[in-house]
Formats: C-alpha cells, structure tokens, sequence
C-alpha cells in the first residue's frame, strides 16, 4: 500500500533524524553540574544578569551550569521544575522561595536526595534554615524596603505608590509595606498592581498620578515596573519634580538617574546572587569549605555619583 | 387555455372510500402564521395505509411547512389534524415520532462521520445490562444493521463503516430502512430524489415501493412530476399555501399536474415537445 | 411489485477488501499511538541515562501528563459534542482559591471546602452550557468571556479576603480530612517502601525521611487520570449517551430530528469539563498546600492541543478519548523530557508546534479514509 509504505519511512526518517539533530545542546563539561531555578517568567528581563553571572562563575570555575525557569512564572510549573532537578541528579541546585508553602516541599526532597541547595534572592533566612539549604545569598526584601522608607523620610517624604510588577510574589510585596512602614502609613492602596506589559503599566501609573495628584513619592520594583513609569512622567511632566527611588538597576534606570528623573536605585547586585552560589557550591564540593553564615547581596543605594561602572555593564552584570 | 381536469377531493373523505382502506392521518384545513406571514392558508391532505401520495408543488408553495406541521416540528395557527381517527396536538417533533410519523429530510437524513450501525440506531439505541448499568448493545445494533442493509440492496463492509462512504441515494435509503424499522406509520419524505442522480433515484423508489407494500402510508414531496408519476398512488398539489386539488393516479397526467403546479397557467412549450 | 428474498451478490466488486493490517491500522487513535512511540523513542535516545526514567524521572512527567489527561478528558468529549470550553485554564485557578479561601478564611472544614467547589464548578459549567444554547453564540466567545470573568474574580476574591494572591496553609487544614487524601494522597505505599528496601529504588539519604523511597507510592492524581479515561472511553463508546455525544457533535440538527436531546447533552459536557477543571484544581492545591491566583493560565489550549493530537475533530462529531489520553502523555512528555535531554526550554514550544501539525495531518489522512470525506 503506498499510505502505509510512505508512512513507515516518514516515521523512521523522523525517528533518525530529531535525536542526531538534537542532542548535542547543551555543553558539557567535565565537571560538577549546578541548575539554578528562578521563578521569574521568560518576560522578565531582570534575570539576564543572573544568567551571565553563572555562566561567568560556571566558565571560571569550570563547571556546567543550567538556568531553568517556568515560562509563565507559575509558581507550581517552578516545584515541578524543583523536582525534576532534582530527578537529574546535579551536584547542587540554586533556587528562590519566592513562596515558601508551594516550594518547600520540592526543595527540602531535593536536599533529604543528597544535593546541596542555595536559596537565593527570594526568602527569608529562617525558611532557609527550615529547608535545608546550605545559605541564602541575596536582599532581605523588607529590611531593605525599610531602609529605603527611611531615606525617602528623611527627604521629607510622607506618601507614595509602590508600582508592583509582580503582584503574585509575596515576598517582593514585602519591599513595598517595609516602605510604608518606614514612612509610617498603612500601605492600603499605596500598592499599585500594574501588571508586566510595559504599556499597561504606563499607562496604570498615568492614571494613578492623575487620580491622586498629591502623592509625594514613587517607589518601583524593577526595570519592568521602572522603565514604562520613566516614560509616563516624561508624558505627563512630572519628571525630575516628583521623588522617584527604584529598586534594581538597568539601562534606563541608569540613564534616569543620571537625567536626574530617579533620586537614587537600589542595587540588590543581582550578579552576586548568581556569581556566589556557585563559586560556594563548588568549593564545598571539592573542598568542602562553606562560609559560616548567609550573604547580603544588598542594599547598595546608587546615586548619580556613583554610576560610572554601573553604566558600563548595566542590563549584563550589574 | 383549458381548464385541468380533475376531481376535487373535499375534505369528507369518508364518503368517497369504502371501509377496509384504513385512513392514517388527515390533515383539515391547516393554517400556519408565522407574525405576519401566512405561510399556510388552508392545507388539506389524507393519507391511506399502504399507499404513496405525493405532494407537489413549486418551491414557496408551503410544502415544508406543511410536512413540519404533520411531524410536530410546528403547531398549527389553525385546523386539526385526526391522526388514526384521533384528534393530535403535537408539541415537539418527539411526540410525533412517538406516534408513529417519521420524516426523512432531504439534507439532515444522516451523519457522515458516524457508522452506519450508529446512524441507524439513534435514538433508539439496544441497550444491554451489565451489573446493573446500561451499555450499548453494539452487538444486536450490528447484527440488525447488516441483515437491513442487505435486505435493502445496500453492500457494506462492515457495520462500522461511516455513512460518509456511502452515496446519497444510498444514505436516503438507510434513513427511510431506519424509519420502517423503528415503527414508522407513516414516513415523510421531503425532496429525497432532489438532489439525486438516475440510478440513484431508482434505487430511492424502488425503496418506496418496497415500503409501501408494507402498508406503511409514505408522503412524498417533490417539484418533480416525473419522479412523482413514477411511484404516486395519488398527487396533491400545493401553491402559495392553499391545496389546489387532488388527483388519483390514471386520472391526471404529468402535463396537467405540471400546469397545476405553476398556478394554472400554461407553461411554455418548447418546439417539437411531444404531446402527452 | 416485491422482490422476493434475492441471492445476494457474491461479492460486490466496488468493496475493495483491505488488509488487515491497513485495518488494524486505521483507527482515530492512530495520530496519538505513533506519537507517543516516537517520543519514547526519542527521549530514550537523547535522555536515556539522564535521570527521566529513574523512578523520580518517571514520576515527574508521569503527574504532568496525568494532569494533561484529567483535562484533556472533559474537552474531548466536549469538542466531539460540537462545543469548546475556554474557561477551563480560569477555572482551575477559580476552583482551587474557592478551596483555599473557605476552608482557610472561613475555616470551614476541607472536605466541605472541596464539595461546595465542585458544585459551584459545574453550576458554571451548566451555566456556560445553558448560555451556549440559549444565545446560539459560538461557546468559544461565551467561554473566552468566562476565562476573564472567572480570573477576575479569582484575583479580586484573594485580594480582597487576605491582600494577598497566594493562599497556603491548605495542608496544615487538610491534615485528618477524610475527603483530601483522595485528591492528594498516594497509594501503594506499602509496596514502594518495599521496592526501596530491597535498593529497587533510591532512598532520602538525610533529614527527617531517611530511609524512605524518593517516590513514595502513586498520586491519586494519576489514578484520577486513569478512571477518567476509562469512564470517558465507556461512556463515548459502549453507552446510549456516547451515541448522543456523536450525534449533538456530528449534526445536532439531524439529531435534534430523531429524538436525541441535544441541549442535555451539551449542558452535561460542560458540566464535565468543568468537573475536570476541578479534580485538576484540588489535586492541585493538596500537593502544593496553597492556592495561586494566577494557576491553570493558558491550560484550555493545552488540553485542546492534547484532544486534537489525540485525533478528534475541530467541528465536532469525531475523536476519541483514548487518542485524547495518548495527545496528553505526549504533552508532558516532551515538556518535561525536554529538560532532560537538555534542551533549552523555549525550544518547547517548538517542538510542540511541530509535534501537533504532524499529528493533525496524520490524522486528517486517517479520518478520510475512515469516513470517506472527499
């Protein structure tokens, strides 16, 4: 029968074809191999800098080091992925507790299998403790929320709106209600949910500012949140007169800062919470040395004094 | 232009058949409104067991309409309807089907993509138990499907082969073979041969004819005199929603029947038609 | 004039008689059983020792695909009765918050929590179905505008009790439930502890469940998938109301005619899918021990993907359930397989592209030879 001839060799062909194609992808080296798991969507293009900085740390320390991340930024497509990381036997896994009840589970199996597991940028070093993991490398997010507050109230600030981009993560919200407290105010509608997609948080910060035209202060989360506000102050002319602080930094963060439009960003310097853990893990696992307790990452407060570097490698390592 | 002879059945039929021809459904005077449309404006129709009678009539002429109202697919504005010397008033198309008046639709006869046991038995389906739950009974559905088929001269390979690989005719032929299984007293066939080729056609009033002898009292409906000449016992006519007479066979011919059809005037003839 | 009992034919020459191998061969779920063999193939290859087919491997794309299946099962059933269910994505997220907010913020007790979410479920589900018929809209923009309806609210509802869009502590109130552990326990235990003794499997090598297999026995996820598939293939297949699914799918006209009732029917698929959105959503919410607001987003398409791989018709009034099940394993398979093989995970949607117009024209073939389309 012609169908079923032709459909036998389109099959086999098939069947030859994908794996030779396909296999060699990822480069293998001869050492030990970490996966860091972020619970960032594809979207979010704060991680770059995470990525360069293991890939940097795995090029010097000679290891393989995989990035993985669920695509929407579901937080239990991330478990799954925490367990299959695990099921792929690495030397050690890097991760975030972006929500300590859906990813303990994972990651406390991961560590009862025999892998050594950092927990970096999200979390709190207590739930680190609880699960298991080694250290936590990175900002403790209200305290630095806090600090923040605390400067802004020293400016003479008494309200705000913190622009959150990433509503569903708990623990980043934290950064905002440090702020309020820090300022004193219940943080309430202060918090602005603007969704990821640059025109909509335009133009939901547009509105907010032309809703409450006397709010003091904004405070945003990220690029994400940072650059579509940049450009809604340049459209409605509050740029360089309202007080405008972000956390992270990036290309137009920077040149914000610089235009004088952002007063300072907190740099949580995201390169260490990338760079660290791997220099860590394969240290302890071939020397077994281990530092005796968690790294702060941040805050690092950046003026427009301090920018030069910054500027250099903005969006790539800082 | 000469007047079309032909007797005019009134409505008392009674007195014109003697008592063994069993009347199975008469239809008085039916009126349909839909708003402000009159769609039907006073249909008359009987039928007898055992006999095929044709309804005919141009396209508008009301004959959709009026088949949907004997199906129960519609409720009459007006008129009654005396279904085996019983007064009906059909609510929805079941309770037609209930009482015995299966219609075949000229495009909704069958599914394609269904097999042929499947289509024949919807609706209707065995059922068997097992452990106290009803499956169903594929087997006897089966069984009875091929035996059918046969029966009706249609080959398949298989009871699972789809209605898709069959021809139209064939499919008209299942559809009515489906009816006649199920009870059917009375069978409605609105265009079957319409969209048909010859040998298709044949086949389809062979099928006809076969259920007729049944004593199955079969409605067709048809524009087409020829198919109706054909395989009627007697013709009805229908324009712009009023019955226009009705004919036996051997009283009228095509020709006349046709004039009746375009309202009683004269069609054109074309030079060298032969004369009837 | 009659024709008496004829001799019939000896054989008709215009049935071409078929190998049985071609026979064998031309079934709907054809599409679904040469992918899933391929995939296999595939990933032995370029992922053998990598870890997918340890038992922990295994068990990682085993509950993926389970999950695909659960809902793959609802909208095939759906798609062969003619309709589509966008909602179900929306759903999952709904369904699981209603099962975190009453059992955590009103401190009802879980089983009642998981009852009161299914019943509210369906009553959606009915609800899209009876809107479906009575508008004579397509059911995709009835659904799509229950995919917004069901996530604004889901988001509102967190929000609005606790400020926040994640809800845990679910696992600490299920503890004792009688209703939970159907949803999110695991069985067979016994027989995994077993396994591992023995060194069949590997074991937690520190902390407090040393000693114990890494899989610990089988999700009731995965048993919910497969008494699914089993209910949903009987039903289509071997009952009455399966005929009627075909039917309301196939030509809901035709079968209006012959007495099918075709809005039952349809209201029922929809309650079913929506029944699926929510076993998916508690054995969800069990395992993770919280709520998300922003769960099950985009899930529909995968599970029309799923059902359409599976061999089943767009328009309704053909497919099968089984094919459906075998498109939902291939699903997780390549998603999670992927990984394994390390591939870069944005590939996925790639190879998945590819995996699915294969499918589809495999499947188009086989349909018209099956049902003689032109």
């Amino acid at each position: 029968m012609k169908i079923t001839r032709l459909f036998i060799t389109a099959m086999m062909a098939l069947a030859i074809a994908l794996p030779v194609v396909l296999v060699p992808i990822s480069a293998m080296a001869d050492g030990e191999r970490y996966i860091l798991v972020s619970h960032a969507p594809d979207s979010d293009s704060w991680w770059n800098t995470i990525k360069n900085g293991i890939k940097l740390a795995g090029r010097q320390m000679d290891v393989t080091v995989e990035y993985r991340n669920p695509p929407t930024g579901d937080l239990a497509d991330m478990a799954r992925i925490i367990q299959q990381a695990a099921a792929s036997r690495p030397n050690g896994i890097i991760t975030t507790l972006a929500d300590y009840d859906v990813l303990s589970g994972p990651i406390r199996d991961a560590v009862d299998q025999g892998i050594n597991v950092i927990i970096m940028n999200s979390g709190t070093p207590e739930q680190t403790r609880k699960v298991g993991a080694l250290m936590f490398v990175g900002q403790p997010e209200y305290d630095a929320g806090y600090a923040a507050g605390l400067r802004a109230k020293g400016d003479g600030i008494k309200s705000f709106v913190c622009v959150n981009h990433v509503i569903s993560n708990t623990v980043v919200a934290e950064r905002c209600r440090g702020f309020a407290d820090a300022l004193g105010i219940k943080l309430g509608r202060a918090m602005l949910d603007s969704g990821q997609d640059p025109a909509e948080i335009k133009n939901r910060v547009l509105a907010y500012l032309s809703a409450n035209p006397n709010v003091d202060a904004i405070l945003t989360l990220g690029p994400t949140s940072a650059d579509p506000t940049i450009a809604a102050l340049k459209e409605n002319g509050m740029a360089g007169d309202i007080y405008f602080g972000t956390f992270d930094l990036g290309t137009e963060i920077v040149k914000g800062i610089k235009s004088g439009i952002i007063k300072w960003g907190i740099d949580q310097q995201p390169f260490l919470q990338a760079y660290l853990p791997i220099v860590v893990l394969t240290n302890y696992d071939r020397y077994g040395v281990l530092p005796g307790n968690n790294i702060n990452s941040g805050p690092g407060f950046v003026t427009k004094d301090a920018l030069g570097m910054v500027e250099k490698f903005a969006g790539q390592y800082r | 232009m000469t007047e079309p002879i032909l007797k005019m059945r009134g409505v008392a039929v009674e007195s014109d058949e003697t008592d063994s021809d069993e009347i199975i459904i008469e239809m008085k005077k039916i009126e349909k409104h839909f708003g402000s449309v009159i769609a039907l404006s006073g249909v008359s129709l009987d039928l007898i067991a055992g006999e095929c009678h044709c309804l005919l009539g141009d396209n508008g002429a009301g004959k959709s309409t009026f088949i949907k109202t004997m199906s129960g697919v519609y409720k009459p504005s007006k008129g009654e309807i005396i279904f085996e010397g019983k007064p009906m008033n059909f609510t929805r198309p079941r309770d037609a089907i209930a009482a015995g008046i299966a219609t075949v639709y000229q495009d909704l006869a069958m599914i394609p993509l269904m097999s042929v046991a499947r289509n024949f038995f919807m609706g209707n389906e065995p059922t068997r138990k097992v452990a106290g739950i009803s499956f169903f009974d594929h087997k006897t559905a089966n069984e009875i499907t091929m035996k059918k088929m046969k029966k009706m001269g249609i080959n398949l390979r298989s009871p699972d082969q789809a209605v898709g690989t069959l021809s139209g005719g064939e499919r008209q032929t299942v559809a009515i073979a489906r009816a006649v299984h199920f009870g059917a007293k009375l069978l409605i066939l609105d265009e079957p041969t319409s969209a048909l080729g010859v040998r298709q056609t044949a086949n389809v009033l062979a099928t006809v004819d076969k259920v007729r002898n049944q004593g199955i009292g079969v409605v067709f409906i048809t524009h087409n005199v020829r198919h109706a000449m054909a395989v009627g016992d007697r013709f009805t006519v229908l324009n712009r929603g009023q019955t226009l007479g009705t004919a036996n066979r051997g009283e009228i011919t095509a020709e006349e029947l046709q004039n009746m059809m375009a309202g009683g005037e004269e069609l054109a003839t074309f030079e060298g038609s032969p004369d009837v | 004039m009659t024709q008496t009992e004829a001799i019939p034919p000896a054989e008709d020459e215009r049935i071409k008689q078929r190998s049985t191998f071609r026979q064998a061969l031309i079934r709907p779920e054809l599409g679904g059983i040469c992918g899933t063999i391929l995939v296999f193939f595939f990933f032995f290859l370029s992922a053998g020792d990598s870890g997918m087919f340890s038992p922990s491997g295994v068990l990682n794309w085993s509950i993926v695909s389970s999950q695909f299946i659960i809902i793959a099962v609802g909208a095939c059933l759906l798609m062969i009765a003619g309709e589509f269910d966008l909602s179900v994505g929306s759903m999952i997220g709904f369904a699981g918050m209603s099962i975190a907010l009453l059992s955590i913020s009103l401190h009802w007790p879980v089983w009642l929590a998981i009852m009161i979410t299914f019943i509210l479920c369906m009553a959606v589900g009915a609800l899209n179905g009876w809107l479906v018929i009575k508008t004579g809209l397509p059911s995709f923009i009835v659904t799509l505008a229950f995919l917004f309806i069901l996530r604004g609210l889901t988001i509102f509802a967190a929000i609005a009790t606790t400020s926040k869009t994640i809800i845990g502590g679910v696992r600490d109130a299920a503890k004792g439930d009688w209703l939970a552990p159907f949803f999110g326990g695991k069985i067979f235990t016994g027989f995994f502890q077993w396994m591992a003794d023995i060194g069949w499997i590997e074991t937690f090598s520190r902390g407090i469940k040393k000693g114990q297999p890494i899989v610990e026995g089988i999700p009731m996820l995965m048993i919910w998938a497969f008494g699914l598939v089993i209910f949903g293939h009987l039903l289509l297949t071997k009952t009455k109301f399966g005929n009627w699914i075909f039917a309301s799918g196939g030509d809901a006209q035709a079968a209006r005619y012959v007495g099918v009732p075709v809005i039952r029917v349809k209201i029922l698929m929809f309650m079913f899918t929506a029944f699926c959105a929510c076993v998916f959503a508690t054995a969800q919410v069990m395992e993770f021990g919280s709520a998300g607001a922003d769960r099950g987003v985009l899930k529909e398409f995968e599970a029309i993907i799923s059902v359409v791989i599976g061999g089943a018709l767009l328009t309704g009034g053909y497919g099968s359930v089984i094919g459906a099940a075998l498109g939902a394993i291939i699903f997780g398979v390549v998603q999670q397989g992927l990984f394994f093989a390390g591939v870069e995970s944005s590939l996925f949607r790639v190879f998945l592209g590819v995996i699915l117009l294969l499918a589809v024209i495999l499947n188009t073939y086989i349909r018209r030879m099956i049902t003689g389309e032109r």
